[in-house]
């Protein structure tokens, strides 16, 4: 390809896929920049010619465009090559003493040949989606006081009791409450974890975010087959009818978490 | 139920995706600065100025986890 700029010394790479032909998706990519493969040993890399810098930006809404750009590349490859393995954000090979950037590229794909194509096995005909389960504290906890034999107990020896050792009750009834809503945060993180594993092909547990509008139980990234995904709607959609528990599924998204060296 | 597709809806989980998984290189053809990976930068711009991040101990565990990521890898990868 060296009608493409060589001038330039950088390749932004959105991601790998395996091809014979070398292709051009247009000027689809970052800033507007063509986007084409650069071959090798049956792998491509999609790419655009960039300088050897990287793509940081102080305005957060520049750096969310070319967010939503880079993941937009994807899945036009996706769409272009069926199987991808998509590129973390920003990453740029630069040329080297030992080549230009587009020998540095096909040294990369040809040297890590065998790790690209079996990741890509792994996620052949799959997609990613994210599953957040988070639950109302109050509203659980309301069922967990009601049902609990230990908490109803203590209640039921509040009664007639003086202000000052109510008080002492209270404080052990609000320890109780306190560690069976542990026990019911991991029950419940099991039971879902469990419905859901029987839906996808494989599960990823995620840090879950805090900071939330809910406390989150369960932050987990699913890979599904193609086409597969209503099994594990369905079975969302139980979880999130349930009270207190509430879905948040978003996708189908290139594997993303699937794609890194196990 | 349906998977929620609106991009502004769900920005924060492309952003997880994509600025902390996906394939990484691991090779010396890679740009870097000062030994931090590229999205650190791009991070450090959009969210703060890098004393802020440091300040708080963000870039700090990042960084961390990061390295540990990147030998995890590197000890799989056969390096370019």
């Amino acid at each position: 390809m060296n009608n493409h700029n060589e001038h330039k010394h950088g390749r932004y790479v959105y991601c790998v896929a395996e091809s014979v032909e070398t292709i051009n998706l247009g000027a689809i990519g970052l800033d507007g920049n063509e986007v084409y493969s650069v071959l090798a040993d049956g792998l491509c890399a999609v790419v655009h010619d960039c300088s050897a810098e990287a793509y940081a930006s102080e305005d957060e809404q520049t750096l969310h465009r070319w967010v939503i750009n880079h993941q937009d590349v994807v899945k036009a490859a996706s769409e272009r090559f069926g199987t991808v393995l998509p590129m973390r954000f920003d990453t740029i090979v630069q040329d080297t003493e030992k080549g230009s950037v587009n020998d540095n590229i096909r040294r990369w794909l040809t040297e890590d040949g065998g790790s690209l194509r079996s990741r890509l096995d792994r996620i052949r005909g799959k997609e990613e989606y994210g599953v957040q389960i988070s639950w109302d504290p109050k509203r659980i906890a309301e069922t967990v006081s009601s049902t609990d034999p230990e908490i109803k107990q203590v209640e039921e020896e509040i009664r007639g009791k003086s202000k000052g050792l109510s008080y002492m009750y209270r404080l052990r009834q609000d320890k109780l409450l306190k560690s069976a809503m542990e026990k019911e945060a991991e029950d419940r993180f099991k039971d879902f974890y469990h419905r859901i594993e029987g839906c996808v092909d494989e599960i990823k547990v995620e840090r879950t975010k805090t900071g939330e509008e809910r406390p989150m139980l369960a932050n987990l990234s699913c890979l599904v087959l193609r086409e597969q995904s209503a099994y594990l709607a369905k079975e969302l959609e139980k979880i999130n009818s349930m009270s207190g528990f509430f879905v948040r599924f978003t996708g189908p998204w290139p594997p993303y978490s699937f794609v890194g060296v196990e | 139920m349906e998977p929620t597709r609106d991009i502004h809806g769900t920005l924060s989980d492309l952003l997880d995706r994509i600025l902390d998984k996906g394939v990484i290189i691991n090779a010396d053809v890679i740009i870097t600065l000062a030994g931090i990976p590229l999205i650190a930068v791009s991070l450090k711009a959009a969210v703060a100025g890098m004393e802020t991040m440091l300040e708080y101990g963000v870039m700090a565990e990042w960084d961390e986890r990061t390295r540990a990521d990147a030998r995890e890898s590197r000890k799989q990868t056969v390096p370019v």
